[in-house]
């Protein structure tokens, strides 16, 4: 109670005092109309009951804005199709004390996820508190106890006298009464929408018809546009260019540098969720000009001459590749992520799979190419942008422009996908450097695909060696050494369940490649995306050896895990693909499971357990006909929702382990757009097959976006050598001769 | 110079480069940002828009190549954003990101102009755009419903 006293009183004062008074922007049309007051800082019921809703957690395609709306509204009882959506300010939340990230969950507070129970509560206690505001200035319209007065669908009912108001009725009122005891809010158990409807995005009809403003439609008065170049060779420098020449093409305003050497910053303690060194800048040049088309052409002409550094020293991606595989046996600057019993003997046990893997670099590669828009001016920064996380946005226009944040006016808006790449904001960093070299004037700085593709924070390449001994009675593995190397690394291949009990004798370790020049960043399921499909087509390696089912091997050695889940997946994916029929030579089944957010306990996160059915023809034509997948996620909060992004995450791990690599030739990145560094079609995507059989019911909502991502590569490898006894080491296969006759 | 184009029904003189892509006077010169920049390179069909009705991807199209033809973008698709197909996906909850779908229903669009019943081969062939979010089994779907198909086993 105490709490959301606060909570609210500071709400009224940040109004009042905090953002109006620093000239900020109102959050929304009707707050600048003054059509009406704001209920509490999240919410505004207009006259006509529509409810707009601030929401802090961006839409990148996941439904995380729907689902937040779904939390609020299961307690403030409003009429869904009357619900319209908006970004809470990262501004305000700092401003006014983290008004909007007091609900939990607070660190990744504007980041995706939408489902943690901590947070969908904080949501529920939103709309409560709401819907106690209206109830209450209902009573006092009606002169009757609060206790008589109910709340449904946008009506609220005084049952004893059969008096009725709307919600757009006495909402000003509302807004204008003091602090309201907060009532208690529903446990999962009493919810009559949350996990029992499942409603589409608030934003598909705004998709549909193209009115939708992601980062790339973004248009303010006055605007210019940029296109820019950074140094082929990630880490070099800008040696020279030669402005003159295209200072008279048409449209050309001004041509600016970004030097990553320059002092930057502003001397205060940051709450960047991510931080900033992750965003550290790239040597670039820039062409502003009135058009972006204008700006394109004349950064093409313009001469640009790069000092590369030492990058260019790797003539080839293999070279590259060797080197992490070389790195393998050198054991001095390895660190320890996991070791349990003994693995000193490994190599004396009768029966040793030992193998070697690799992983390649893969951009994320959303549709919409990076872009943001700034404006910056002697006392304020203002920046519309489709940022992963709003709040590291937020923090990194601050560090780059050396406006404090109280000046720094941030607006989210749709994201056109990010899978990764817009969560560390290295972006919003490269438009404000370049902004602020021409300030004044609105600037949208624009990557093409190929800027964006060769400048990427790929999912790193990782080698591994793993090394099983057998046991002889059970064929299942005593014990395992896995070795990893890579650069920018994330530790999930400790975090996986057979490392986790179920194999004794463990000793997982790590190397950094630190030679290596091309930037790793976060890509949907990061760590998990390269390391599920090692783990899990090195089991099927062991299961092989042992003369073993696949299924029935990594039954037996989930036997001692305790999270049943894992099993009942297995199971449940087998079952419904039909599991061990009899096919012919070319055609294979293949399997794997892998879970995500595990977290270092077993019953945590979710795990996909994936069945694929592939044809292969004797001159290696591969076709992928089929995916079967079952999860356990816990609980389901919104089923179709849960399925579309099983359906995605299946076909996005599958092109991952199909289709990509980005190269490297003499330091610089190759591929640049979407015809060497293919994606999936409509015509190559498998029948999918999505099986809520798997779910455990156990009391959690776990996350959705990540989990299908891995297991998919692995268990189309494995169907692969079933179909003809090839087995695939390292991604992607559609680079692999895969002929068998 | 002065480009005279013709847009969803009205004309429109732009002061551009006559070379600019289709694609750029739209959104640029003429704000209409529903037709959408992807690769750039004719490679994802998020530009997609109807030139005389045919599907075609702006992104490489100089705009004086298209004075004189009838071009239909998404904002101009159907007057109220209810044609069959924008209405099927609102109800299969198409989307993720969104991105690649106006592009998308461009090109079913016109896929449906000249086969309205489709088959799943018609569809793959037909609407070969890229969705990165992996949207297709609901995108095919959705094709089927406008068409008046029941969704296919
Ligand atoms: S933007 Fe035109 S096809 Fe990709
Ligand atoms: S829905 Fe995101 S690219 Fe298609």
């Amino acid at each position: 109670m105490s709490a959301d006293r606060r909570q609210f009183l500071i709400g009224a004062v940040a109004t009042a005092a905090g953002g109006m008074a620093l000239g900020f922007l109102p959050e929304s049309a009707a707050a600048a109309d003054g059509a009406a007051p704001e209920l509490t800082p999240w919410l505004i019921i207009e006259p006509d009951d529509t409810v707009i809703l601030r929401l802090p957690a961006p839409e990148f395609g996941n439904g995380a804005m729907t689902q937040q709306a779904a939390a609020i509204v299961e307690e403030l009882a409003c009429d869904w199709s009357k619900v319209r959506p908006e970004f809470a300010s990262a501004t305000r939340d700092y401003t006014a004390f983290s008004v909007y990230s007091v609900v939990p969950q607070a660190a990744a507070f504007f980041g995706g996820r939408s489902t943690f129970l901590m947070r969908v509560m904080g949501l529920q206690k939103v709309g409560a508190t709401a819907r106690q505001r209206l109830v209450t200035a209902a009573a006092a319209e009606w002169g009757v106890p609060v206790v008589e007065v109910t709340a449904a669908n946008s009506v609220l009912t005084h049952a004893p006298s059969g008096r009725t108001l709307r919600y757009g009725e006495v909402a000003a009122k509302a807004a204008a009464l003091g602090p309201v005891a907060v009532p208690a809010i529903k446990p999962p158990s009493a919810w009559t929408q949350l996990g029992k409807t499942a409603p589409g995005k608030l934003n598909n009809p705004q998709i549909v018809d193209g009115s939708l403003t992601y980062g790339m439609d973004v248009r303010v008065p006055g605007m210019v546009y940029a296109a820019l170049l950074q140094s082929p060779v990630h880490g070099g420098r800008l040696k020279r260019y030669d402005a003159a020449k295209v200072k008279a093409m048409p449209g050309v305003l001004a041509v600016v540098t970004v030097d990553p050497d320059e002092a930057r910053g502003v001397a205060m303690m940051s709450n960047a969720p991510y931080g900033y060194a992750l965003t550290a800048p790239r040597a670039a040049v820039a062409v502003i000009a009135e058009h972006f088309w204008q700006a394109k052409t004349a950064m093409e002409a313009l001469p640009v001459e790069w000092e590369d550094g030492h990058g260019a020293r790797w003539a080839s991606t293999q070279q590259l590749y060797d080197a992490a595989v070389a790195a393998l046996d050198h054991d001095q600057d390895a660190r320890v992520e996991r070791a349990a019993g003994d693995v000193a003997d490994i190599h004396k046990a009768a029966k040793v799979v030992e193998q070697t893997y690799l992983t390649p670099w893969c951009d994320q590669a959303p549709l919409e190419p990076l872009n943001g828009t700034a404006l910056v001016t002697a006392d304020k920064v203002e920046v519309w942008h489709p940022a992963q996380n709003s709040q590291q946005a937020f923090w990194v226009a601050s560090d780059e422009s050396g406006m404090p944040p109280e000046r720094v006016v941030f607006h989210q808006t749709y994201v056109g996908g990010a899978f990764g790449r817009r969560l560390e904001s290295d972006d919003v960093r490269m438009v404000v450097a370049i902004a602020k070299r021409f300030p004044g004037r609105p600037v949208h700085v624009i990557w093409t695909r190929e800027e964006m593709m060769r400048q990427g924070k790929y999912r790193p390449m990782v080698a591994a060696k793993l090394t099983a001994a057998l046991d002889e009675k059970t064929g299942l593995p005593s014990a395992v050494v896995a070795r990893q190397a890579a650069r920018g690394h994330y530790p999930r291949f400790a975090d996986t369940a057979y490392f986790m009990g179920p194999i004794p004798n463990v000793r997982v370790d790590a190397r950094e490649l630190a030679n290596v020049h091309v930037t790793p960043g976060p890509y949907r399921g990061p760590g998990y995306n390269s390391y599920g499909f090692i783990q899990e087509t090195f089991i099927d390696e062991c299961a092989h050896a042992a003369g073993a089912d696949p299924l029935d091997y990594r039954l037996r050695l989930l036997a001692t895990w305790p999270n049943a889940g894992w099993a009942k997946a297995l199971k449940e994916a087998a079952t419904q693909a039909g599991w061990g029929k009899k096919l012919p030579k070319g055609v294979g089944q293949g399997l794997a499971i892998c879970g995500w957010g595990l977290n270092g306990t077993a019953k945590a996160g979710t795990c996909v357990a994936v069945v694929a059915t592939v044809e292969v023809t004797p001159k290696g034509a591969l076709t992928v006909r089929q995916l079967d997948a079952a999860f356990d996620c816990g609980r389901v909060m919104n089923h179709d929702a849960v399925a579309n992004l099983m359906e995605g995450g299946l076909i996005f791990g599958l092109n991952m382990a199909l289709n990509e690599e980005m190269t490297v030739k003499d330091g610089r990145m190759v591929e640049g757009n979407f015809d060497t560094y293919p994606v999936l079609r409509m015509a190559q995507a498998p029948k999918i097959n999505v099986h809520f059989g798997g779910l455990s019911g156990a009391d959690r909502y776990a996350e959705m976006g990540e989990p299908p991502v891995a297991p998919v590569g692995p268990a189309v490898g494995n169907a692969i050598f079933r179909a003809t006894g090839k087995r695939l080491r390292r991604t992607p296969f559609l680079k692999q001769d895969l002929s068998w006759a | 110079m002065g480009l005279k184009l013709r847009i969803n029904g009205q004309a429109h003189e732009v002061e551009a480069d006559p070379a600019t892509p289709l694609l750029w006077v739209l959104r640029d010169h003429l704000g209409m940002t529903g037709t959408k920049f992807g690769c750039g390179a004719a490679q994802c069909g998020a530009c997609t828009v109807h030139v005389d009705g045919v599907a075609t991807r702006s992104c490489l199209l100089p705009a004086q190549a298209v004075q004189g033809m009838e071009i239909t973008t998404i904002e101009g698709l159907s007057p109220d954003g209810r044609h069959p197909l924008q209405t099927a996906w609102v109800e299969l909850n198409v989307p993720q990101c969104g991105y690649c779908q106006a592009g998308m229903i461009m090109a079913a669009a016109a896929l449906l102009k000249a086969k309205p019943k489709p088959t799943d081969a018609d569809i793959s062939a037909g609407v070969d755009n890229l969705c990165r979010c992996g949207t297709y089994p609901r995108i095919r779907a959705a094709i089927h419903r406008a068409a008046g198909q029941a969704k296919p086993a």
